[in-house]
């Protein structure tokens, strides 16, 4: 006994059968990427069907898959970051040219203050590019240190600082500006 | 005062929904399931997404058929056509300014920009090398330093999103950028040797 909670997945490197390789893939990461997806992401469903689609890229191309735990954490990581931010700069630019898809205000003078201020950074954070979003995450709600994210994102650890340090600036700017704007609109 | 971390924290869904649940798991894995099975045998798409993976700098991805197909004349094997190369930023999105059009061999739409990054006049040198399987041979796109200079200042801020490339007027391919291209290129396919040489030389064509 080793004691290893993760004794009994299998490296997917050691599978032939590309559905076995995919089905171990799932059962050692899903719960990993839905977290991770569910805090890229504005509700539960679009946080699903982003671990879907980050498997299904995974399934059409399982040789793809690097072998070892930490390798394919890596790989779906970055996959679900490349998924996510293509539907973010696809929004992005309908908003632009649809202004009627924005969000009419990022408050609502019934709610609670606490409410306000949870849906007011979640709000914040949807403005941040999904890979500087993911930097954010992982590192106030993972506790990941900017070294570890930087292993699995395949960047610099000074590249991922200086994602946190924009990051953070960017949400204070807006987290406090809303609240102008939603007086504006009212 | 509440700093930016207590409220992420505070405001952090994960803490507050139910985490994944059995249904949850086999709705995702039954999606998985027919996905993969559908992929075994499909046919090659163009599918924006996580083309990052590929391992060089910076590569550009032609499709090797299509653009075969169009220097590769039926029994005229030395006929030998000049190839009109170009470069464009292209964007997953429709938006001002820019050109839908169609990716040879897919339905799904890329948006181009106006304006022609490089073109042939921009490559100073172009050369078949081996692929790594030695079986398929790639071309080397060397830029002059104009060339270089505007692909640098073209892709600096494009990282992540498509780059178009053009045969004669046609997209062919439309990688994601890696990185910022700088004074060369790489590209890539199933090419044999003579097919490569001579898009090459197409290329070096002006």
């Amino acid at each position: 006994m080793n004691g290893l909670p993760l004794a009994s997945v299998r490296p997917i490197g050691l599978l032939d059968d590309p559905s076995e390789r995919l089905a171990a893939a799932f059962d050692a990461h899903q719960e990993r990427l839905f977290r991770l997806a569910r805090r890229l992401t504005s509700n539960r469903d679009d946080a699903l069907d982003l671990v879907q689609e980050t498997f299904l890229r995974a399934a059409r191309n399982p040789a793809s898959i690097p072998v070892g735990l930490m390798g394919e954490e890596a790989w779906l990581v970055r996959v679900l970051i490349n998924i996510r931010r293509d539907q973010w700069r696809r929004t992005v630019v309908r908003e632009r040219h649809d202004p009627e898809m924005k969000p009419s205000s990022w408050s609502s003078g019934h709610q609670e203050d606490a409410v306000i201020a949870r849906t007011t950074v979640w709000r914040a954070l949807d403005a941040l590019a999904p890979r500087r979003r993911a930097v954010v995450v992982m590192h106030e709600l993972e506790g990941l240190t900017p070294p570890a994210i930087a292993s699995l994102l395949g960047i610099s650890a000074v590249t991922v600082r200086w994602h946190l340090s924009m990051g953070r600036r960017d949400l204070t700017r807006l987290v406090t500006s809303p609240k102008r704007e939603s007086h504006e609109d009212r | 005062m509440k700093t930016v971390s207590d409220l992420l924290r505070e405001a952090d869904p994960v803490r507050q929904e139910p985490s994944l649940g059995e249904a949850d798991r086999d709705r995702l894995r039954r999606a998985i399931r027919a996905g993969g099975s559908r992929a075994t045998g499909r046919s090659s798409r163009w599918a924006p997404g996580p083309v990052a993976f590929v391992a060089a700098v910076a590569l550009i991805l032609f499709g090797a058929l299509a653009i075969g197909s169009r220097l590769w004349s039926p029994g005229g094997a030395t006929l030998q056509a000049a190839v009109r190369f170009e470069a464009r930023l292209a964007e997953d999105g429709p938006g001002a300014g820019l050109r839908e059009v169609q990716l040879s061999g897919s339905r799904t739409p890329i948006y181009l920009h106006q304006e022609v990054i490089v073109s042939n006049e921009d490559v100073a040198q172009s050369r078949v090398v081996a692929a790594d399987d030695a079986a398929h041979f790639n071309i080397a796109l060397q830029f002059t330093t104009a060339g270089a200079e505007k692909m640098r200042q073209a892709t600096a801020d494009h990282v992540g999103r498509p780059i178009a490339v053009l045969i004669d007027g046609e997209v062919v391919m439309a990688p994601r950028l890696r990185s910022p291209i700088g004074e060369s290129a790489l590209v890539t396919g199933d090419f044999t040797r003579s097919q490569a040489e001579r898009i090459a030389n197409g290329i070096g064509l002006k």
